[in-house]
This record gives structure tokens, sequence and C-alpha cells, in this order.
């Protein structure tokens, strides 16, 4: 055991540990895409394969709390100088798409396991059906490039080169998927020497005994967070627009049990696995870190100087059920699950602001797009440049605006100056910037969001946007406050041949052609009316609100850039009552007038009990005959669709419809 | 022949360094700083030189000034209120920045609110291509509104930042020209005239801070100027700069984005200086004051230079010495948590109401308090007896904490100062993963009123090889004013992707920034001595989107020598970051040119050194490793060259107390450093 008053002296070493390996693999590693957009990790593991230690400014935000468990325990004759890789979803889920290679590394001391080492890096390509092997498209995991289960790529400090040549085969870029991996054997060198120094200092019994209490200590100071939110059961969906290309809806489900100081979350009514690659591969662990990710950002949000590691989320029980776009099986395709990560977050932001209104902010635009634009320039040269994301802001609230253009849970992201991409790649940039009115009315108003235009200049050229999303769902506002607007795809904007795009992720271009990528905005907290005159006003100044948007959102009339307060008072005295905690949007709500809660619950019941394999073709025939019902849609029209829908398909099972609702 | 004067103004005191030109004996001396009065602790400190010294003020040639005037007019956001100038369709540059905020895990997190507002931000028609050349002419009519709104909104001066001025300020010169007719006498700047980088959010941001700060500055310089010419003091002030030169005062009041950094580059310089006359090739400056720990990395007598340093909440993208900030100083609070974890700042004391045991009213437990509890501090008065250890203060402020965690008031203390060693550990071990240097080979220099004393405990965590303790810890920022020489630094950049036909235009590039150097040192700067001019270059490989400041031979750089230039990429690619690639083709981003004024720089008075074991003065109980122990107190004063003595042990001196660990050795060096290791030394 270690004193609590010596504690963090253990934890300041094992944080330098991890800031060390952090820092190492942004110096070596080769692609510009680790060292730049920062999506890998590392952490200092127990022998069971729990994070106590990751850094906290560098690397990606989701794998905090990430459990190697499964995949350690899958070996079982760990030697110094051994590493280990998995890339494969499946194989124990701690890889969650085929890009991340994850490596580890067991720690010994005097011949006794001490710890392991790990990390992961995401590589641009890993061979497969598309460039960069992530494609909405994709319906099976095979597609998506070459996988591998957890395997020994290193004993006694010698590569296996006969694996790495399999790969190096089977990918678009060897040399610098090559090159990222002698960064990531770098960062876990760096790790191992790391743990040595804190050894020396500590003794071997003081630091395993140590990184145990770290767990426990963030655990218990997680437990604290959660005690001070009020006990009770908290519901909440969130919905994807689209489930796949052209698809319907796909909502998150959650019912959250606060207990003490403990939380449960309940994912049941969550859409069926789909067949795209928005499936989320977690193994129905509900400490994975796809899960867990929201309710970090929630627990940091509500105490940011707790410690974040896998114990925090030793709080959490619930149920991830199988078949789910939460815990698909294979061979379901995963490559975007991001795009459903983004929307449990926000689930999960929707079940905190519930229990603590007071504390959380309204919901972050999320949503952001990643431009890609390939082209050919004028000397034959081939260009595939990644010209930045393009999303919307943070949620107002609880007691300041949203950050503009980007924020919140897309904090990490780093744009590409408008000059660089000028230089690099054949387009003009026409507008770069916030686009006013977009972020959601309030107290406390919604970022706006970000948009990013540009005229293409070479022929053949295509234009890629990933993980498009809100662009019919908006993100929603609290205690009055409104949604923010929703994202915007438009091919040349304002001419005869004008087209909206959606959430169109693939755009052929032709010379000449524009393209506009808004993104959503953020929600707004408080109602509008309550916003300070004086505020408003100086978003009218600063082009952020028009005239007109803060007559009409927030009754403040301005007049030649000064307040009519006269009859702005008049205006804001009219005012109703808000009725609900939370607002949608127009979209949402016209969508949820025809699948209601109750309706909704209906189908994902039925979802539950037919073979995984049929439920995104079932799913697709109800909402097909929802849009043609000539009644209004219920539970029992839901079950009748069904019925008819397994009289002609006999390999379904007949359900019986007497199933009491809940 | 006659005096040199270094001054650097500290938030409590005030430093001199005195160099003889004649004798070449350096002196020093302390004044108390006058927040109240700025400037007059100069003068009163030019009086003391005359008293103590005899130096009348007409024998001062040479006087240099480290100031934080202008990073304070950030940090506390009492700057000029500007109107910022930009590409129509572009005003959100400053809110956008680069995206990234502060803190990635929390829903609240914000970038810091923008220096300009954004209903300050005006949209300038006109459009540059990243070639240079014009896609859509200025409209005229777009910088008179621009101008009126400007005006009716209250700016007190105008920022100009248009796309692509960095390859051609032509759009920028003109919007300038026109401000100047429509507005005549406004303040006016722009960015193709600061620092003309590409990245529009850089080069805006930096505009803008040396925008926002200039009359301030420019104010405290005036002051600065008149109070010494009434002083007597004839020769023309200069002032340190972020880059570790020196430049004119009146250059500075123009300049003043050169010298944000002034005062914490100074500091290093000192220690470069330092390190390099007594042979130590390679040293981590650590710098401990009330509020913060500052570190740099320094090789060869030249610290690491960077840009991207930060001023406040802001990077500022301008040649400067790299120093990396730990909020740790003497006056960090420690606490215990809920939990009933012991903890260390960020909260601190400052000097108002600073630690328990400096009687001022503070209350709080403290890392000095920590010192003085332990015993370590107390022995002999500090700071020029302006404060005296009341140790009872100390160990009832600890006690507060020690009853918490069911633990000794003496044992919580040591405790503390752990923490807070480990505190700076992970920073500077993030240091040494950023530059992949190897620690082992490294002294540390520690100075600033508590280095001396945490800087042994940090070296043997770290593994240096030997902790370095200057005969004055105090006085090296105000050194480093003294021994800086004039530089500048000149950029153009070009961005191409670079192959054997961009010879012709490399040469010219170079040739006309040398020129412009060799004008500045010689025309503007009066400078006729020696000098040293060195080429760098900013390149890639294609595809990365970062570049590497890539040292050039200077003749190569002139006859535009591509395949030498490539060569040298790739050696500090595999330098830098372990891997390179000749095969793939680079990129050209910028060509830059630094030239130096080398100046006389003073040495260190050597003494004779005569190997003599040091006896204490006498044993003093302190707390060391969990126990009680008598501790040798020995007096600065009292050693010589030569001087040697095994620790645990405590050294006082005016300005700071050494704290040498059990197990470590010390001895005095020939220029009156301690030098201290661990185990015995020959």
């Amino acid at each position: 055991m270690i004193s609590n008053s010596r504690l963090q002296i253990l934890a300041n070493y094992c944080a330098a540990a991890a800031e060390a390996m952090g820092f190492t693999m942004m110096r070596t590693a080769y692609s510009t895409f680790v060292k730049e957009t920062e999506d890998f990790s590392c952490q200092l593991m127990t022998p069971e394969g729990l994070t106590f230690a990751s850094p906290i400014t560098t690397g990606a935000t989701w794998y905090t709390g990430l459990d190697y468990g499964p995949v350690i325990r899958m070996i079982d004759d760990y030697r110094e100088g051994d590493v280990y890789a998995v890339n494969d979803p499946y194989s124990g889920f701690v890889a969650t798409h085929t890009p991340d290679v994850h490596l580890w590394m067991p720690v010994f001391r005097d011949g006794q396991l001490v710890c392991f080492v790990g990390n992961h890096v995401h590589n641009t390509d890993m061979g497969g059906a598309v460039p960069a092997s992530l494609s909405r498209t994709l319906t099976e995991v095979h597609q998506e490039g070459i996988r591998f289960p957890p395997v020994r790529i290193m004993r006694d400090g010698v590569l296996d080169e006969r694996l790495l040549k399999i790969i190096d085969m089977n990918v678009r870029s060897p040399t610098q998927n090559r090159g990222d991996l002698d960064a990531q054997l770098a960062c876990l060198v760096t790790g191992e020497r790391k743990v040595h120094e804190i050894i020396d200092r500590f003794g071997t019994e003081e630091f395993m005994a140590g990184s145990q209490q770290l767990l426990a200590y963030a655990e218990s100071q997680a437990r604290q967070i959660i005690a001070s939110i009020p006990d009770g059961e908290y519901v909440f969906s969130e919905f994807a627009d689209e489930d796949s290309v052209d698809g319907v809806p796909c909502r998150i489900n959650i019912r959250m049990t606060i207990a003490g100081d403990s939380v449960d979350l309940d994912y049941t009514g969550s859409d069926p696995q789909v067949v795209s690659s928005l499936n989320m591969p977690t193994g129905g662990n509900i400490r994975h870190s796809l899960i867990t990710v929201g309710l970090i950002y929630s627990l940091h949000t509500l105490r940011p100087d707790a410690l974040l590691n896998a114990g925090t989320v030793r709080i959490l029980t619930g149920t991830l059920p199988l078949g789910t776009i939460v815990n698909p099986v294979a061979p379901a395709a995963v490559g975007m699950r991001s795009l459903i990560s983004a929307v449990n977050q926000a689930a999960i932001f929707g079940l905190f602001s519930q229990a603590v209104p007071e504390r959380m902010p309204a919901c972050p635009a999320g949503g952001s797009s990643l431009l890609n634009v390939r082209a050919v320039a004028s000397d034959g040269q081939r260009i595939i440049a990644s010209i930045g994301p393009v999303g919307g802001g943070a949620g107002g609230g609880p007691t300041a605006d949203g950050q503009e253009g980007c924020g919140a849970n897309s904090a990490f992201l780093k744009n590409t100056p408008v000059e660089i991409n000028e230089a690099e790649v054949p387009i003009h940039i026409i507008r770069y910037g916030v686009v006013p009115n977009t972020g959601g009315a309030g107290r406390w108003r919604g970022g706006n969001a970000a948009v990013m235009e540009f005229r293409m200049r070479t022929p053949e050229a295509m234009v890629t946007a990933r993980n498009r999303n809100r662009a019919s769902l908006a993100a929603w506002g609290v205690l009055g406050g409104k949604a923010g607007a929703n994202a915007r795809f438009t091919r040349n904007p304002g001419t005869d041949h004008a087209v909206e795009l959606g959430n169109t992720d693939i755009v052929p271009c032709e010379p000449g052609d524009v393209i506009r990528s808004q993104g959503p905005g953020g929600g707004g907290y408080g109602h509008p009316f309550d916003r300070p005159v004086e505020a408003v006003l100086e978003d009218v100044e600063s082009g952020f609100v028009s005239v007109n948007h803060a007559r009409d959102a927030y009754g403040v009339i301005v007049v030649d850039g000064a307040v009519d307060m006269a009859a702005t008072a008049r205006l804001r005295g009219t005012r109703a009552a808000p009725e609900d905690h939370f607002d949608f949007g127009p979209n949402r709500s016209a969508f949820e007038a025809v699948w209601s809660r109750r309706n909704y619950d209906a189908m994902t019941e039925i979802m539950s009990l037919v073979p995984i394999n049929w439920r995104h073709f079932v799913k697709h025939r109800l909402f097909r005959a929802a849009e043609t019902l000539d009644t209004s849609l219920s539970p029992e029209s839901i079950r009748e669709t069904y019925a008819k829908l397994q009289a002609s398909f006999n390999e379904l099972p007949s359900i019986d419809l007497t199933v009491s609702e809940q | 022949m006659g005096y040199r004067v270094g001054v650097d103004i500290g938030g409590s005191f005030t430093d001199f360094a005195v160099f003889d030109e004649k004798t070449g004996k350096l002196s020093s001396m302390k004044t108390f700083s006058r927040p109240d009065e700025p400037g007059a602790e100069v003068i009163e400190g030019i009086r003391l030189l005359g008293e103590r010294y005899g130096i009348s003020p007409g024998e001062i040639t040479y006087f240099t000034h480290g100031t934080t005037v202008g990073i304070n007019t950030v940090i506390q956001r009492r700057g000029l209120k500007l109107a910022l100038f930009v590409t129509r369709n572009f005003e959100d540059v400053l809110e956008m920045g680069r995206l990234k905020g502060p803190d990635m895990y929390s829903l609240l997190s914000k970038r810091p609110a923008p220096l300009v507002k954004r209903s300050m931000v005006f949209g300038i028609e006109g459009r540059l291509n990243a070639d240079g050349s014009e896609r859509f002419p200025l409209d005229d009519a777009s910088i008179v509104a621009a101008v009126d709104a400007a005006r009716a909104r209250g700016a007190e001066g105008i920022i100009i930042s248009l796309l692509h001025s960095y390859r051609n300020p032509e759009h920028e010169l003109a919007v300038r020209a026109r401000v100047e007719e429509l507005w005549p006498g406004v303040f006016v700047n722009c960015s193709s005239q600061t620092w003309p980088i590409i990245r529009e959010y850089e080069r805006t941001i930096t505009a803008v801070i040396g925008g926002y700060v200039q009359p301030r500055v420019a104010h405290y310089l005036g002051s600065l100027q008149q109070a010494l010419k009434k002083a007597g003091v004839t020769c023309e002030p200069r002032l340190t700069k972020s880059n570790g030169g020196i430049m004119s005062a009146e250059q500075g009041k123009r300049d003043c984005v050169q010298m944000i950094l002034s005062g914490t580059a100074s500091g290093v310089i000192g220690a470069a200086h330092l390190a390099q006359s007594c042979g130590i090739t390679r040293c981590l400056s650590l710098d401990i004051g009330g509020t913060s720990a500052d570190i740099a990395v320094i090789s060869d007598g030249q610290p690491k230079f960077g840009s991207g340093e930060l001023i406040g909440d802001f990077n500022i993208h301008i040649p400067s010495v790299s120093v990396s900030s730990v909020g740790e100083g003497g006056g960090s609070i420690a606490w215990v948590d809920d939990l009933g974890v012991l903890k260390v700042g960020p909260e601190s004391a400052g000097s108002r109401p600073g630690p328990a045991c400096y009687g001022r009213g503070g209350d709080r437990p403290t890392i000095t308090d920590a010192m003085a509890a332990t015993g370590l501090l107390g022995h002999a008065p500090l700071g020029f007896n302006a404060v005296n250890v009341d140790i009872e203060a100390s160990r009832r402020a600890i006690a507060t904490l020690s009853d918490r965690l069911n633990d000794t008031i003496e044992q919580t203390a040591e405790t503390i100062l752990q923490i807070a060693v480990s505190g700076m550990y992970t920073e500077v071990s993030a240091l040494i993963s950023k530059y992949g240097i190897d620690i082992n080979e490294f002294s540390m220099l520690a100075f600033g009123g508590a280095g001396p004393m945490l800087g042994c405990y940090l070296s043997r965590e770290l593994g240096v090889k030997e902790t370095v303790v200057p005969l004055v810890p105090g006085v090296l920022s105000a050194l480093g004013g003294l021994i800086a020489d004039l530089k500048s630094d000149f950029l153009s950049t070009v961005y191409l992707d670079l192959s054997e036909g961009d010879a012709v235009l490399i040469a010219s590039e170079y040739a006309r920034l040398k020129d412009r150097a060799e004008s500045w040192l010689g025309d503007e700067q009066g400078f006729d001595g020696d000098f040293r001019v060195t080429a760098s270059a900013d390149m890639r490989y294609k595809g990365q989107s970062y570049e590497l400041d890539t040292p050039i031979d200077l003749a190569a750089a002139l006859a535009g020598d591509v395949a030498a230039m490539s060569a040298a990429f790739h050696a500090e690619h595999a330098r830098m970051y372990g891997h390179s690639n000749p095969a793939a083709p680079l990129q050209l981003i910028s060509l830059k040119v630094v030239i130096t004024g080398i100046g006389d720089k003073p040495m260190f008075e050597e003494q004779e050194v005569v190997p003599a074991r040091a006896e204490p003065q006498r044993l003093v109980r302190a707390f060391m490793d969990g126990d009680w122990r008598d501790v040798g107190l020995f007096s600065r004063y009292d050693l010589s060259a030569g001087s040697h003595f095994d620790g645990p042990a405590i050294v006082a001196q005016d300005d700071t107390t050494t704290v040498i660990p059990r197990g470590h050795s010390c001895r005095v060096d020939r220029n009156g450093n301690l030098r201290i290791v661990k185990g015995d030394q020959a």
C-alpha cells in the first residue's frame, strides 16, 4: 500500500510515463495522420489489462478507460521482450475498427510481470474495398481490410517479419504503416523504461499496489460525482439521421438508473445492427470505451480535476443487447462506428442533462464531417488531401455560450489553414467561418455552425465527407433553449442547378462546381428571451445573429444598430412558457409525431425477437409500411405489419401480438 | 571604457548586473521593484550604483533591460482596442483559431476569448492566390466602409491581415496606405510586416498581439528613456528580445512583438552564457520563482529556439527562446482533497499574501512553508533582509494538513516537496521525450529563489549528471541582457516543391534576406563590429503538415545549392524524428536568415582552485528522507574555488538557499559555482 499523502507522487510519475509515451509517439510517427490528427492512444495497464494512466495532452479522447483484459488473456506465455498486436474488432473487442492497430508489451521486473504498456495508432489504410478502408457503404467487416487476431509480433526484441510481410502485401501504403509501427514500438520501449524508473523509486510492491490504488482513487472520485446526482431513472433517445445509405433513422435508447454512487445504463430499445458500417463493436461489455466515452466527458465536465482511468468506469453496470447497433455480431461492418459513437455520446449527455440540468450544457453539434478532396493536378499528379473537419459549435450553458464552430466533444479536432489548403489542393476557398443564426437560441446561445465553401478547379475530382449526420435531426436545446440548425451539404448553392446533398458522403465534381459544407449548430440553454439585450446586440454586431433572428428568436428589436427597448419589452412580454425539458427542432418533432416513443419501442421489441440477420430488413419494411399507412401509426399497426411480413417469410418467427406494453 | 549595466525587473525585486569593461569584473545588486511606478526602481538602482560602486551615470556606456510589460499586458488584457481587417468571408479567423480546445475532455472548455472582438473584425473585398497573384482586385469601397465602421465602434488601432500576404504583401500595403489617408495618425500595422509566415491564424494572432501591446510598451519604454536621461545616462537603452538577442529601445517602441518574451528570454540567455563559460555543453535551466518553474534546454551555449511560445492564453509565432513553464513555485499551495489525498497547486499564494512563514497575512501552507517546516529554510535571512522566516507559522499551516493525513508535520512537509518535484518531473520528462534528448548527458542549472532548493531533488529524479548553482543565482536574468548580442531574424515564405530549378530563386532570396539583415545591423542599430550570419530553411516531406527548421550552410544557401539543402533536411529529420526518406519529394516553405552582432562578453572571474574540505559554520536540524538529521550549514561567502563537502548540507546566501541531499557531494568550481553530484567526487 502507498499512503494517501504519497499517492499523488505515484500519480505524477505514472502521468509522466504516459505523457512521455505520447510525445515519443508524436515525435517518431511517420504519417501526418498520427502527428497532426493525433488519432492514437497509449497507456499503462495493470497485469489484468486495466488502464491506470494515459496522456491527457496528446492523443485521442476515447480510450481513457480502455480494458485490454480480453486480448491479454488470450495469450499465456508472456516473456520479457514480447510485443503483441491485434486489429480485429471482434477478437477481444479492444480494436474498434480495422485501421486501429493495438499493441501491448509485458513489463517484467526480477522475473515478475508488473504491468503492461500499450498503444494504438489509426493507420490511414489497412486495405479492403475502399482506400482508407472506411465507408458507410461497406456491409461486412471483411471488406474493411486485413484483420489479425491477437498475435505475437516480437519475441526477445526481434520482430516477426512473416506476419508483417503479409500485412504489407494487403495494405495500400505499407511504408507509412511500417513507419508508424516503428513509432508504436518506440513508444512502448519508452513506457517500459519509464515503468522501471518508477519501480526504482517506489519498489515493485508499492508500484503494483499503487497502480491498483490509482484505479480505486479514480473510482472513488467518480462515485462522489455520481452521488451528487439525484437518484432516479432517466430515459433518453438520440437518433442518427440514417442507418445506411439512403436509410432510415437509427436510435440509441438508454435507460439510466442512478442509485447512490452507481450508474446503470440499459440500451434495450436501441436499433438492431445495421447493414452498413455504423455498428459499434463492444462485445456486450458495458464498460467498453465506445460506450463510456460519453460518460467520461460528462464526469469530467461535472468535475474537471478528477483522475480518469479504468477505475472511473467501475461505477457502471448495464445491458447491451446482442444483435443491436451497440453490440453487433460478426461479420457486421464497423468502420464508421465513430458516427454512432457520437450519437451515443449525445444520448448520454441527454441523460445527464435531465439529471443535473444546472450543471450540464445543451447538446453539442457533433457531426463534424471530415472533408477530403481527391483530384488530379494539371501535371498529372494525384492529390488526396484532407481539407479539414467542418462541424459545429458546443451546446450553450449552463453559465456560458457554446464555443463557436467546433468545441465540446469535438474539441480534439484541428483544422487545416485556408492558406495551406489553397497551396496544396486545386481548389479556391470562397468562405471559411461560422454561419449566423445556426446556434440554438437561448439564454446561453449554442455555438454556431462552421462552413467551408470552395470551388473545384480540376476535372475528375471527388469530394468525400466522412461522418456526415444531423442534416435532418438537430442538436437539442434545453430548459427553453432551442435546438441548433441542421447541417447542410450543397453543390452549387444559390444557383439554378443547386443540389442538396443531405448526408451523401461521396460527391463527384466538375471543374467550376462549388461545394458548400455547413455543420450543425449547438443547442441553446434557457429561454432566449432571458438573454440580456446587450448580449443579443453584441451578437448582431458580430454577425453571429441577424437582425431578423434577434427579433424572431430572442424578442429583441434592433433598429439601425440600436435596440428599441420599448418594442423589445412588449415583444418579450408575450413569451410562452416552455413545456418540455428538451427542444429537438422541427424535424425530430415531426418524425416523433409518427414514430413516437411508444411506436418505436414496439418496433425495437419486435426486433429483439427476430433473428439478427433479418433485423435490418424487417426494420426497413416496417418503416416503409409506416409511410403508406392510411391510419396513424400505432404499436398495433406495427405488429400487424410484422404479422403480414411473417406470413410471407415463414423463416421469421411469429410474435405473440398480445405482448403487453411497458 | 565604462560600465555595462543589465537590469531585470521582477515581481518583488529588481536585479542589476554590472560589468566593468576595464577590469572585466562582474558585480550585482538588488532593489525593490516598484510596480506602482515602473522605472523608479531603475533610477533608484542607478543612484545606488553611484553610492556603492562609485559609478557615475555618465560612465554607463551600455544599458540593457528585460521587461515583462508586454506579456503582462496580454495576461491582464489591458491592451489597445484594435480593429482587425481581414479578407472578406474569412472574418472568423480569430474565433475559429485552429479549432482545438484547451481541455479536450470538457464539454464546457472554450478557446480563449479573442483579443479582438468579432464585432471589431471587418472584411475587405479582394483576393490573392496561393502563388501571390491576384484573384480579385481590392475594392476601395470595402476599405472605406471598414475604416468608418472601425472608427464608429471606437477602434484605437488597426491590424491588417489578408490571405496569402506572406507571399505578396501588396494588398496589405495598399490597404494600409488607404487607411492612413482616411484616418491620418491612427496606429496601423500589417501581418506581412510583423512576421510573414504562412497559416493565416498564426500570422494574424502574432500581428494582433504585437499591435495589442504596442501603446503600453511604447509608453513604458518612452518613460524609461526619459528617466535614464534625467538620471544622466547618455547611452541609448537596449532591450532583450524574445529571440534571445537585443535591439534598441527605440526600435522596441515600434516592433513590440519582438520583445514580448523579453523577460523570460534574458534568464535563459544568462544561463546559456554561464554554462558555456564554465564548460558545460548541455544543460537544463531551472528557474523557480514564486508562482512558476521555467525550464529550458541549452546545448553548446545555445538555447533551443522555436515559435509558438505561450503568451497568456495565446501562442505567438515569432522565433523565440523555447521555455516550458510549470505552474509550481514557492507560493504554490498544498491541500488535501475530500478523499484524503495530498495535493500541491495549482493555486498559489503569490507574493501577497505569500507563504504563511513570511508573516504577511498568508495562512495556507505553501512549498516555501514546507521548506521552512523541514528546517531547510530559516537559518539565514532571505532576500537581503526583506523577509524573515517564521518557522512556527509554517508548522501551524502544515499542521492543518497533517492532522487530516494522520501524519507528522515534518513528514507531511517533506511529502509536499516530493509532490512538487514530481510535478516538475512530469513536465521535464515530457520535454525530454518531445525533443528526444539523452538526459544523462545533461547538467541542471538551478536558479531563481527556489531553484537551488529543489534543484538537486529534481536532478536526482531525472538522472541528470550534476546540479550547478551559480554564484549569484538571482542575477542571471539581468546578466542575460548584458551579454546578449544584437540579433534579428528575417524570413521569406516561398512555398515550393523543391527542385533543382529553384536554385536561382533560392539564391536571390537568401541574398536579399542577407542584405536586409546587414542593413538592419549596420544602419538601423549602428553596429560596426564582428557579426555572424546564419541561414536555415523551413522544409518538410511533401504531404507532411509541419515543417522542420533546418540549418543550412550559408555558402550553400547563397549558392542556392538544392542538393545540399535536401541532404541537410534528411539529416535533420533523422536526428529529430529517428527516420528519414531520402527518396521522398521535399517542400520548401520558407527561408530564414539570422544576423548576430557579436559583442564583448564579460568573463566570469576565475579563482585559483585550492582543494580543501570545507567545514560547516554549525550543524542545524533538518528533516530529510524521513528523519531529523544533523545537517551542515555553510555560508556561500565562506566557500572558495576548490572547497568541497558532503551532503546533507544547506548553503545559505542572500538571494537563495541551496539544499544538498544525503549521498550527494558538492565542490566549488573555479567560477564559484556549486557543482553537486551523486556520490563522492574527486
